[in-house]
Parts: structure tokens; sequence; C-alpha cells
């Protein structure tokens, strides 16, 4: 709100006294406001400082290279769980789908199926559930919270089929260079994937129409309906784009231990909106970025990796979880009323 | 379509119950349809009943409380976990514990302004810790066997959870149907500006809602522990949904305002028969998954659909005005 528009119901000589004592330089500006949205980035300066006082091995190249490929697969599914939180929706689905298209890359190969097409039907399988996920939210307004909840029991139980509850191996030695390999001898693929993802899709978000449409969904429907804007579409690719990225974090995963469970990605709904969440992108939509998001994930790995460091219990590290997301999600709601 | 949509929101509670026991019953008549059957259905939903009801409360209020599984297993926990200190204490301890989960999330929704699910998401998600932290991720065996009365015990052929649950049924009865604090839950879930406006406290409202349904979480807790005699850190994993679930198909609405303790009273039996069917049939555990999923997204459409035809003919009745 601008304070000093001229209010029409007074003569224009006469100063308003609602008016603040006038500056150079117009509108004042509180203390804090470039320090405003960037809570995870003090936060990670004042978690290094820390982890640097505390143990003298957090601070070593070897580490922070460590923490980078650990959050690497949380990163990936948070960018797309960023993306869908942009249009103030969210999937909890993504659980499942990281085990269930581990799985169905892993049952291609043993069914003699080649490298590349084994990974598209577990990329497929993916983009399927963001299709039932989006049809059903879009088609019905459905609370997409309690449906993708139900979808990723739906995923689960079909991943708890396919594989008898059994451990599946996969059969093609390269697949295991996905998650195993590393480039220069020390960066791991994952990490680059993440990366270059993120910086893609900021590109998409920030320059594009399907991008710039992606925030109007999340801020005002009706004015980007107005503006005919392709939002149904959009919205649907929102949720195709999360549990793709979900799939591709399963196929990952997969191939970096060699073989997958139906419960591999358990815990990754919950984790992946609380890094985007902490990156400052907010839950009601419209506000926020995929590259936001790195610091988040980052900000989470930085957490773990003290914890186990400081020889935490890894009870406790749940605690500091929790903790975390209600800090983050109340600095959210104050953020949006102010 | 209209009319269609109307019964299967209403009623959709006692249609199911109706036509799962025609099912299961032409089935497996022999071992559905006997005595010692349905006294195991009455215990089983028993344990689950406290913590729907509580759900339901908050659900008309127009909050959703996600918490509740991570809470029933902490009171469960603290339960057997604090006999040496008497039994007493412990049960008062785990429902003073509920009490106090019911009150951060109170807290969080209308002090913190934030939204309900988010909200108990993160507590559900802390309570978990606190409890692995607690348990250390061991099961913890009671050394009280009169502590089993009311989750095991029974008075004549009647199972006591299952009279405990009917006396909480009858409390919540009069809180709801009778008493002002309880009617002005509807009020706040139906439109909480016009609550407001109309002079009821939306805040103390949703207060009194989530502390109940912490309590009732916490209810069910300790008698799943009383019935167990021990509790475990996987107790609860699956109560969210089929907390939110058996509120749902007793005609709750995720947009608030609708529902009852009757219906939810009825939503728990019908989902207790229907697991109780599945596994007497010999239905795989996936399968078993699988149908609950189904059966919450086909309630949770038939909630927004019911709702979008609600909104779209009193759109229509403004005009016509």
């Amino acid at each position: 709100m601008n304070s000093q528009e001229v209010d029409p119901s007074r003569p224009p000589d006469v100063p308003s006294n609602k008016a603040p004592p006038a500056k150079s330089g117009g509108r004042r500006r509180h203390w804090s406001e470039p320090l405003r949205n960037q809570t995870a980035v003090l936060l990670l300066v004042v978690l290094v400082i820390a982890g640097s006082l505390l143990s003298d091995v957090f601070l070593t190249p070897r580490n922070l290279l460590n923490i980078l490929w650990a959050v690497s697969l949380l990163g990936i599914v948070s960018l797309g769980q960023t993306v869908l939180l942009l249009t103030a929706r969210f999937d909890m689905s993504v659980a499942g789908v990281v085990g269930l298209a581990g799985i169905v890359t892993v049952l291609a190969q043993i069914n003699g199926f080649g490298l590349i097409a084994s990974i598209g039907f577990g990329l497929g399988s993916g983009v399927l559930v963001g299709l039932c996920n989006g049809g059903l939210v879009l088609a019905t307004g459905a609370n997409p919270f309690l449906v993708t909840l139900a979808v990723n029991l739906l995923v689960y139980s079909l991943a708890l089929s396919l594989t008898e509850s059994k451990t599946l191996y996969a059969t093609i030695p390269e697949f295991n260079l996905i998650g195993r390999g590393q480039l220069f001898g020390f960066l791991h693929y994952s990490v680059i994937v993440f990366l270059a993802l993120a910086v893609g899709l900021e590109f998409v978000l920030r320059r594009t129409i399907p991008g710039r449409t992606i925030y109007v969904a999340g801020l005002n429907e009706v004015a980007g309906r107005l503006s005919g804007l392709r939002l149904q579409i959009t919205k649907l690719s929102a949720f195709v784009l999360c549990s793709g990225l979900a799939a591709l974090t399963g196929i990952i995963m997969t191939s970096r231990i060699n073989s997958t469970i139906a419960s591999s990605g358990f815990g990754m709904e919950f984790d992946s909106i609380i890094a985007a969440v902490l990156g400052g992108t907010s839950l009601f939509g419209g506000r926020g970025g995929t590259l936001r998001t790195i610091v988040g994930v980052v900000v989470l790995g930085v957490i773990n990796n003290l914890l186990v460091l400081l020889n935490v219990p890894s009870e406790a590290q749940q605690i500091a979880k929790g903790l975390v997301f209600l800090a983050v999600v109340l600095a959210d709601s104050a953020l949006r009323r102010s | 379509m209209k009319r269609l949509l109307g019964l299967l929101e209403n009623h959709s509670a006692a249609l199911l119950v109706f036509g799962l026991v025609i099912a299961f019953g032409s089935s497996a008549p022999a071992t559905f349809l006997t005595g010692s059957n349905f006294e195991n259905i009455a215990r089983q939903i028993s344990l689950d009943a406290p913590m729907v009801f509580g759900q339901m409360v908050v659900l008309i209020a127009g909050g959703i409380d996600i918490s509740v599984g991570s809470t029933m297993a902490m009171a469960a926990s603290l339960a057997i976990g604090l006999q040496p200190f008497g039994t007493p204490v412990a049960v008062l301890g785990a429902l003073g514990f509920g009490l106090g989960v019911g009150v951060v999330n109170g807290l969080l929704v209308t002090k913190g302004k934030i939204v309900a699910f988010v909200a108990t998401l993160g507590t559900m998600s802390l309570v978990r810790g606190l409890l692995l932290t607690y348990t250390g991720q061991a099961s913890l065996v009671g050394i009280d066997p009169a502590f089993t009365f009311w989750g095991d015990g029974q008075i004549g052929p009647v199972p006591v959870s299952f009279l405990v649950v009917l006396t909480m049924l009858l409390g919540l009865y009069a809180l709801l149907g009778h008493l002002r604090q309880g009617r002005n839950l509807y009020a706040i879930g139906g439109n909480k500006d016009a609550a407001f406006l109309g002079g009821v406290s939306v805040n103390k409202g949703l207060m009194l809602a989530f502390m109940l349904s912490g309590l009732m979480a916490a209810v069910s807790g300790v008698l799943v522990a009383s019935r167990l005699n021990s509790a475990s850190v996987q107790l609860g994993a699956d109560a969210p949904l089929m907390s939110i679930s058996a509120a749902l198909i007793g005609g709750a609405s995720l947009f608030g305002g609708k529902g009852s303790i009757i219906a939810a009273f009825f939503g728990v039996l019908a989902l207790g028969i229907l697991n109780n069917g599945m596994n007497l049939l010999g239905v795989p555990t996936y399968t078993q998954i699988a149908v609950r999923a189904l059966i919450l997204i086909t309630i949770v459409v038939i909630d927004a659909l019911a709702t979008r035809l609600r909104r779209a003919e009193l759109d229509n009745a403004r005009i016509l005005e």
C-alpha cells in the first residue's frame, strides 16, 4: 500500500495528515526489507558457521560434496513440488511414485527391455500418475492433499503387488552409471541433474509464458482466465512435471543401489514440501522459485549432516525436522499477512 | 444427478454398511454372519471410533487433523511406559499428552494462522519424533494386568471398550446437537466470517475442536494399549487417512459445517466391516490398501462435486432474487 497516494476527497494543496515524514527516495524502506524472503540463506550462513565451529570435518570439500550428493535426490523431487506449490497445490503421491518408477524400470529390464526403454517405462509410470492426480483434482475441484494422499496409497499398493513385497535387482550393468557415475571423478551425475534442472526450471518460470502462467494460477485464477491464459493445461502440466521428476528420482535412486523396494520414497512427500517452503516458496501459491529450492534442500542436508556429525540419535532428527517445518510455515504465514 | 449425489453424500455410511453386510454375508456366511465375528468387529471399531469422533468434530468446524495417528501412538506408549508410576498416572499422562497436542494444533491454527492440515502435518512429524525418541523404536510391554480391562475385558457379552465408545457417543451427541459450544462449531465450519459477525468466538470454537480431537486420539491410544497390553511405534501409521475416510463416509465435508457423531459411528462401522470382511475372504494386503484408497478418492470427489453443485444452486438463487 502506498500511503502517499493522493486522496481525491481533499484539495490537493492540503497535506494529508496520514502521510509519513517526507524522505528523499520516496517510500521508506524497512531495515529488514532486503533480508525478507531470504530466511533460508541466513539460516544456511548461521548453520555453516555453527558447523565449522562444532566439527572439524564439516568444512572439508569432501563433506560438502557429500551433503550435495545426499540431498540431490530429494532435491529433484522438491523441484517438481516447488512448481506445483506455485499453483497453490500439493503432491503427496511423490513418495509412492519414487518407489513405483524404480520398480517399473527394473521390471522392464528383467523382462528383456533395453536401458533406454526401461527408463522410458519408469518415467512413463510417473507421467501417468501425474495425469491421474491432475485430472482428478482439476476436473472435480477435489482437495488435492487428500486425493494425492489416496493416490499415494494406490500407487504403493500397485508397487507392492508388482514386486510381491520382495526386493528387485536391476539386470543391466550400465544402469549403475546413472546413480554412481561421477564427472571429473568427484561430481555425481545426480548433483548435476539436480542443479541443471533447477536452473532450467527457473528460466522457464521467469521467462516463458507457461512459466508465468504457473504464477498466475497460484495468485489469481480469475484474472488469468479473463486474460485468456491456458490455465487448465498449465496446471495439469505442473502435476505431470511433479510426478515425472519424482519418477526420475526413483530411477536414479534405484541405479545408485541397483535394487528397489516399494517403500523407497517414504517420507519424501513431506521433506520435499519442507525443502520448497524453507527455500521461500509459499504454501499459498504464486511466490517462490526453483533456485530458492536449492537453498532449502541444502539447508535440510546441512542440518542432517550436522546432527550426524554431532552424534545426535536419528530419532531426535525427526523432532528437528518437525520443528523446522513448523517454524518455516509459521514464518511463511506471517510473511503472507505482512 | 443432484438427488443421487445428495443421497450418496448424506446416507453413504448407512448405505455402505447395508451393502457390505449383504455382500460379505452372502460370500462368507459361515464365518461372517456369526455372533463371535460381530463381537470381533465391535472390538475392532471401538479402538478406532474415538479418534474418528475427534476427526469428525474438527471437520465439522472446518478443520482437519492429520496428527491423530502420531498422537494415538504416543498416547499408547505413555499409557504403557508410565505404568511404573501407577496406572492412573499413566492413563492421565497419555490423555494429557493428547490434550496438549490438541492445544498446540489449536494455537497454530488460531494464533499462527496456519492452514489446519499444514499445521497438523507439522505436529504429526514432531510427535512422531517425540515417540521415536521416547521409545527408542522399541516395543513397550505393560506391567499392570488390571489395565487390560478397558480394551480387552467384557461385561456380559459386551466389550468394555464398546461401552466406553457408547458413552462418548452420547456425550458428543449432546455437545454437537444441544449445547451452544457444539452448535457454534457448525456455524464456524459453514462460514467463519458469518459466524464471527453473528457473535460466535471462532478461535474458541476451533480450540475446542482441536483439543477434543487430540484428547480422543489419545483415548484411542489408551484403548489400543490396553487391548494389546503393549505399544509399538508402528501404531497409527494409517490412522490419519482411516479417520478422515470414516468421517467423510459419515457425511462430513472437507469444506466444513456438515456431519454428526452418529454418522461418524456408521462411518467407522462401515470401514470396520469392510476390513473384517476382506480379511475373512483372504484378500491380499495390497489389494486391501488399494480398496481403501479408492474409497477415499471416491468420497473426496463426491464431496467436491456435491459442494460445487450446492454453491452453484446458491448462486442461481441469488441471481433469481
